[in-house]
């Protein structure tokens, strides 16, 4: 990762001692112990008490009005999903602490923990522990994990929010196995169908890509999930949704390929 | 590591294989020569001869399939002998004969297989059909030298990223609706200019003299992007240039004098949607945890595309491969190329009456076998 940027990032949050947790594609994650509106003799350097800082660097490939628009948007953007669904119960999210729109940058609930490599407890990197190996690949732990997550979604939809970006990367797992929906960045408010099917439909292939030995049976998992948390009325929405995903997924396999 | 020899003949020195490309409006003939052995640094393929006929249309119109594959059936006897003639080979050296099953534009394709499958009877050759595809993918890892990257594949009829694993090509994100190139070239036909060489292209020079960034919608949903919503914004706003819509205030100011110009809109759409294709590129790099970008196809030439591609990957330390238009744009000898790949690990070619083309064949369909 380039050190530039990292600078660049100090220099938006100075006097916080920062780590780096991980680069995403658009943004880079720092961990810290500090608070930003307690005074820094409160912080202590326990483990429990950490912090995200997700940082949207300029991104220097791309026309500086597009990237200033693009970064604003979606830190705004993505701070009021976050505050939206403190409201909501149901669905995991990390907590919302602070923003700064203008640099990008957010503050939120730390969550997650250290796989037995050293890896963030994603869904991606908790499932490619067992890739390989069926006899953990598709146990009992796993499919209760996968329908967790898809009730998660199912909860984020039913509340008329889209995630945008949904991969087994943007899920953490928390120690008690709870799952949490992360990066909202290319999140929306919509009642429509289709962007709820165009969510389901990125889901699937990014399992279809990221976990291709199993991609059948996780799939089915999370979609089991995601159908469970609609009752009584909302069944017939349920129906509209599953309908919308298979004309999505049909668009998406029988579109033309030319050239 | 795969063996790639099993069905090396006691005597023999070499591979060669001859290619035949026309899914869209390009016919292109290649021979290809591979030694024994990996395909390494020290053990290249021997590029023998790659030569290609583009049907081009008048500005203003794209090319019908009826056409191309008129266009294709003409050239194709001429195009195969100069090729054989350049390349210096003997017919009986011929391993195989590499067509390009699909995708493409059904017409064309149709005219292609005909053609291939009449030189095998005549030369009793085996036929092996290659998903275009695939062959932009291990074509560009050939010449590159790039080992295990993510792939970016952009041309008139595709977009897609990709990265390999567990013996496929799996695609991680792509268009939800047009592809790039048929994007710019609808555009092009918009602003009636050129298609030769390529409608493309002429965006590219006219847009490196665009100085105002004009503000386009911006699609991207995951690792999947969509683009017939910008084309339709960016057609109304050229149209409304081109007919003195004052009333529209993006385009002309207070006092009626245009605010932008052709070139600012085709500066503007490149880089809008180029830098939707980066941040997907950037997406999968980051679920994937890849270093390596290859760029493969038709408007992998751009150099605008490259420049803002490697700004991405140097920024995450990482490495980026591209080709020039001898491989970017389609071509007979990825064809060869990864047809020769197919034959190594099959020793045999279809069944004649196999020997068919399809319109659609995905990337992730291809079983690849010669990789592990």
């Amino acid at each position: 990762m380039s050190d530039t940027i990292i600078e660049n990032a100090k220099s938006h949050l100075r006097n916080i001692q920062v780590t780096v947790v991980s680069q995403g594609a658009e943004a880079i994650i720092f961990q810290t112990t500090q608070h930003p509106y307690l005074p820094s003799s409160i912080s202590t350097s326990s483990e429990s008490l950490k912090f995200i800082i997700k940082y949207r660097p300029p991104k220097t490939y791309r026309h500086r009005t597009l990237d200033q628009q693009l970064t604003k948007h979606r830190t705004i953007s993505e701070a009021r999903i976050l505050q939206k669904l403190t409201n909501i119960a149901e669905v995991n999210a990390p907590s919302l602490i602070a923003i700064d729109s203008r640099n990008g940058i957010l503050w939120m609930e730390h969550i997650g923990y250290e796989l037995a490599n050293k890896d963030i407890s994603s869904l991606k990197n908790w499932l490619w522990q067992f890739n390989h190996d069926e006899s953990k690949a598709l146990t009992n732990e796993v499919q209760d994990t996968l329908r967790a997550v898809g009730r998660q979604i199912g909860e984020l939809h039913k509340n008329d929010l889209v995630h945008g970006d949904l991969t087994s990367s943007n899920i953490i797992l928390s120690e008690n196995s709870k799952a949490f929906l992360i990066d909202f960045g290319l999140s929306s408010q919509s009642t429509l169908n289709e962007d709820k099917a165009v969510d389901l439909y990125v889901l699937e292939r990014a399992i279809l890509s990221t976990h291709p030995l199993y991609s059948y049976e996780y799939n089915k998992w999370l979609l089991e999930g995601y159908s469970s948390v609609f009752s009584g009325k909302q069944e017939t929405k349920l129906k509209e949704i599953l309908r919308r995903y298979e004309d999505v997924r049909l668009r998406g396999r029988k579109r033309s390929m030319l050239g | 590591m795969v063996d790639l020899d099993r069905y090396l003949k006691p005597d023999q020195k070499y591979y060669t294989a001859i290619g035949l490309e026309g899914s869209a409006n390009k016919l292109a003939v290649g021979i290809i020569r591979h030694f024994p052995g990996q395909l390494s640094e020290s053990n290249r393929a021997e590029v023998l001869s790659n030569i290609r006929d583009t049907y081009i249309t008048p500005p203003g119109e794209g090319f019908l399939p009826r056409d191309t594959a008129r266009h294709h059936r003409n050239w194709v006897v001429r195009l195969i002998k100069r090729s054989i003639l350049e390349s210096k080979i003997d017919i009986d050296e011929l391993d195989c004969i590499c067509f390009t099953k699909g995708p493409g534009m059904g017409a064309p394709l149709q005219s292609v297989v005909i053609a291939a499958r009449t030189l095998s009877q005549l030369w009793n050759v085996p036929l092996i059909g290659v998903n275009h595809c695939i062959g932009h993918i291990e074509m560009g890892r050939e010449i590159t030298g790039a080992d295990n990257p993510v792939v970016l594949y952009v041309s008139g009829g595709n977009t897609q990223v990709i990265a390999y694993s567990e013996q496929r090509y799996r695609i991680f994100g792509e268009t939800l609706d047009i592809a790039i190139g048929n994007c710019l070239d609808r555009f092009a036909r918009t602003l009636k200019i050129p298609n030769d060489p390529s409608p493309g292209y002429n965006i590219e020079q006219l847009a490196k003299k665009g100085k105002n960034y004009v503000e386009l919608p911006y699609t991207v949903k995951g690792m999947d992007m969509s683009m017939s919503g910008i084309l339709a914004y960016i057609d109304n706003l050229a149209n409304d240039l081109f007919n003195n819509k004052k009333n529209n205030k993006i385009v002309f100011n207070e006092d009626g004098s245009p605010k932008i110009t052709v070139e600012d809109l085709c500066f503007s759409l490149q880089e809008t949607l180029f830098a939707m294709l980066v941040e997907i590129t950037e997406r999968a790099m980051a679920h994937v945890g890849s270093q390596q970008v290859l760029i493969v196809g038709g408007v992998g030439c751009n150099e605008r595309l490259q420049e803002m591609m490697k700004i991405m990957v140097l920024d995450r330390k990482g490495y980026i491969f591209a080709t020039d238009e001898r491989f970017c744009i389609d071509n007979g000898i990825m064809i060869a190329h990864a047809g020769l790949l197919e034959y190594r690990m099959l020793g045999e070619g279809f069944d004649l009456k196999d020997t068919v083309c399809t319109q659609r064949f995905r990337t992730d369909e291809v079983h690849v076998k010669w990789r592990d």
